[in-house]
């Protein structure tokens, strides 16, 4: 159980650590006040014990799909902020201070929807052991470790993006956001194929053996590259679209902003 | 950011990194281990059912733990020998060796093994067994790990602070140094780190003092240079209205003005050199016993005819008072305080000079019937050539801004402290100004 709890633990807790951590830092890099951080977390756990106490109504709605759905668009607006998110860093990239507010509105919502959906996650799990006498220190030490390791993940991330030179900062912070964005388009159409709204396929592949998911190093890969082992020919269409698309509308906002005097 | 949280921060999520990795390591490690043992201990089973003579026609069932199952049968798969919990049908693969199965509720571990004559014997293990035993073992190296966290962080951050001390004593003396104090730092056993901030600070420092010293010395030699040259000017001009008054003719408004020009000119020089002579760094201050009351006397006969001239009262109140002071600043400090009481006091005005010991201090102040000075422009008043609304002072009295600056070097000197008030000879017109120099009684040279 320990092992299970881990994985699952450190699943959630990494996707939302990084991107805290990255945006944190861009925080850092636009010498906003950091105290918005507290609000969307609050927000964020606050709102995954809701949604996890009342995941048996929102599992019931779609002819019983509705958990997957919900998570799916939870996905795309995570992914939809990010975009807004990258285009205001780029158009503040000079210290012009400009859209401040929605920027940092956009960094609220982006991370208390990203605690909330992973935090429901883990509510649930745990929830589901609570009368599990024999069981239920395993899993709580599991899901300890889990947690342990993504949040100090995410620490050292955050450190290592803000002792980059101030040049780099940016670019760096904004492929990572466009990675995870990606990840996060690849995560919603898999939860489509869950729902029966994309028809399920074969894999198209399996590198299970060479990076295994339910290592250390696979939960990373999978938090910031999008890793799957074994995914369809969907999953790969949309976390390429996903990347093109943001890149191709973070490199617009780029040549626009260069182009302004 | 603060250096003492990112450290803190790093290392405790280093330390927890490092830590809950190698205890999922030690947990896979103690697992397959697990494995191994478990799967010994079922063949061994297995291969000791093997060795018992069964022939029956009826199964017999052995009474067994919950967490153990096994069957028996024979070549043509009847069933011969099973324990009370594993169930009439076939447990496991076909093939000999192991396999997970789920039956009565749980999943196992099954040995399938083929003895001699074609018996088959399966011989089943709980799978949650296992993973209870790893759980166990990495739950024993992980709850010290997860309890000593707290007091890990708790002395990483003492640690920081002690060594962070050096800096914070660094901060504590740039911030304590006073404006005027550029003698170098001195950190007690500064760390390596530290040494060549502390360095490129005293060089600077060094170099500031340097500068400093060169413009004091530039002005006072410019100031005493300039000295002989306007006397001479003064006696010649002094010269020229003699002469024109020798052959009755009239001297023109020109010379006027220029008598009063080098006249300023001479001041301000006179004042420049007390500037610089009474800067406390560098005045060689002779302290004795000075009763200040009988001081303050001698001043105000020598100033007397001044304020005759503008028929002025002048009044001195109070008693002896002793203070150890250096006589030359102390008369230039009361010099200074009553020319400005007369110069700022309109005519037939009235200034008190009043000095009196109490509580531990020696107190002079010098109160004047003239127009004051607002509130917001007190404390700029001791800056170098500074004066209230500028040349267009509104009472017209030529100054060059020198003197309270001088009066607050000298207080300096002394220890004393310069404040400045309404006077309580004022009224609503003409508030008036009180100068109060505080003198402590003994003065640490």
């Amino acid at each position: 159980m320990l092992l299970t709890s881990v994985i699952l633990v450190l699943r959630e807790v990494l996707e939302a650590a990084l991107l805290l951590s990255i945006l944190l830092a861009m925080s850092h890099y636009l010498e906003l006040k950091t105290r918005w951080i507290f609000m969307a977390l609050a927000g964020g756990i606050l709102g995954s014990m809701v949604y996890g106490a009342g995941i048996g109504t929102v599992s019931d709605t779609f002819d019983g799909m509705g958990q997957e759905l919900l998570n799916a668009t939870m996905q795309f607006a995570i992914y939809g902020l990010l975009l807004l998110v990258g285009i205001l860093l780029i158009l503040n990239r000079r210290g012009e201070r400009r859209y401040l507010p929605l920027l940092q509105w956009s960094m609220v919502l982006a991370v208390t929807l990203a605690t909330l959906r992973e935090g429901s996650e883990v509510y649930v799990y745990l929830m589901a052991f609570r009368y599990q006498a024999d069981l239920l220190q395993s899993v709580l030490l599991g899901a300890f470790i889990g947690g342990g390791i993504g949040f100090s993940i995410g620490a050292l991330f955050y450190y290592l993006l803000v002792g980059l030179p101030r040049k780099r900062r940016l670019i760096v912070a904004l492929t990572l956001l466009a990675l995870v964005a990606a990840g996060l388009c690849l995560q919603a159409t898999q939860l489509l194929e869950q729902a029966d709204w994309l028809p399920a396929q074969s894999p198209l592949w399996d590198s299970s053996a060479v990076l295994s998911e339910n290592s250390v190093l696979g939960q990373l890969s999978y938090a910031l590259l999008g890793y799957e082992a074994t995914p369809t020919r969907n999953v790969v269409a949309a976390y390429l679209c996903g990347l093109l698309l943001m890149t191709a509308l973070l490199l617009l906002a780029w040549a626009k902003s260069r182009s302004q005097p | 950011m603060s250096i003492r949280l990112f450290l803190l921060v790093a290392l405790l999520s280093t330390i927890t990194l490092v830590n809950f990795i190698a205890a999922l390591h030690g947990y896979r490690a103690s697992m397959e281990e697990a494995q191994r043992l478990f799967d010994r201990q079922i063949t061994g089973t297995a291969l000791l059912l093997a060795a018992l003579p069964i022939d029956r026609t009826a199964p017999l069932v052995v009474e067994e733990n919950d967490l153990q199952a096994f069957q028996v049968r024979s070549a043509d798969g009847q069933l011969l020998m099973r324990s009370d919990n594993a169930p009439t049908t076939p447990i496991g693969d076909v093939q000999e060796g192991f396999s997970e199965q789920n039956f009565s509720g749980f999943r196992w571990r099954v040995y399938n093994h083929s003895a001699a004559g074609g018996r088959s014997i399966r011989v089943a293990e709980r799978v949650d067994l296992r993973f209870r035993l790893a759980d166990e073992v990495v739950l024993q190296s992980v709850m010290p790990i997860l309890f000593g966290l707290p007091v890990a962080g708790l002395l990483i951050w003492l640690v920081i602070g002690r060594g962070l001390a050096s800096l914070r004593q660094l901060a504590s003396e740039l911030r304590h140094k006073r404006a005027e104090d550029l003698t170098p730092l001195t950190l007690a056993a500064p760390p390596e780190e530290l040494l060549p901030l502390v360095r490129s600070t005293n060089a600077l420092l060094e170099r500031l003092q340097a500068s400093f010293e060169r413009e004091r010395r530039f002005s006072a030699d410019a100031a005493h240079e300039l000295r002989t040259p306007i006397a001479a000017i003064q006696v010649h001009a002094d010269n020229l209205a003699n002469l024109l008054r020798a052959n009755d003719a009239a001297a023109p408004e020109s010379l006027r003005q220029l008598q009063e020009s080098i006249s300023r000119m001479a001041h301000l020089v006179e004042q420049m050199l007390n500037l610089f002579r009474v800067t406390p760094e560098h005045y060689p201050a002779r302290f004795e016993p000075i009763d200040l009351h009988r001081m303050a006397r001698e001043v105000i006969t020598e100033l007397y005819p001044a304020f005759a001239r503008r028929g002025q009262e002048i009044e001195l109140q109070g008693h002896a008072a002793i203070i150890r002071g250096d006589r030359f600043a102390l008369v230039l400090l009361l010099q200074n305080l009553l020319n400005n009481a007369c110069k700022y006091t309109p005519e037939g005005g009235r200034v008190v000079v009043d000095v009196k010991q109490q509580e531990g201090v020696v107190l002079l102040r010098v109160q004047d019937s003239g127009p004051g000075m607002p509130a917001e422009e007190r404390e700029r008043v001791f800056e170098r050539f500074y004066r209230v609304g500028g040349d267009r002072h509104e009472s017209r009295a030529p100054g060059c801004g020198l003197g309270l600056s001088i009066v607050h070097h000298i207080a300096e000197l002394h220890q004393a402290r310069v404040s400045l008030d309404t006077s309580s000879l004022g009224c609503q017109q003409s508030p008036g100004l009180a100068v109060s120099v505080i003198f402590p009684l003994q003065v640490s040279k």
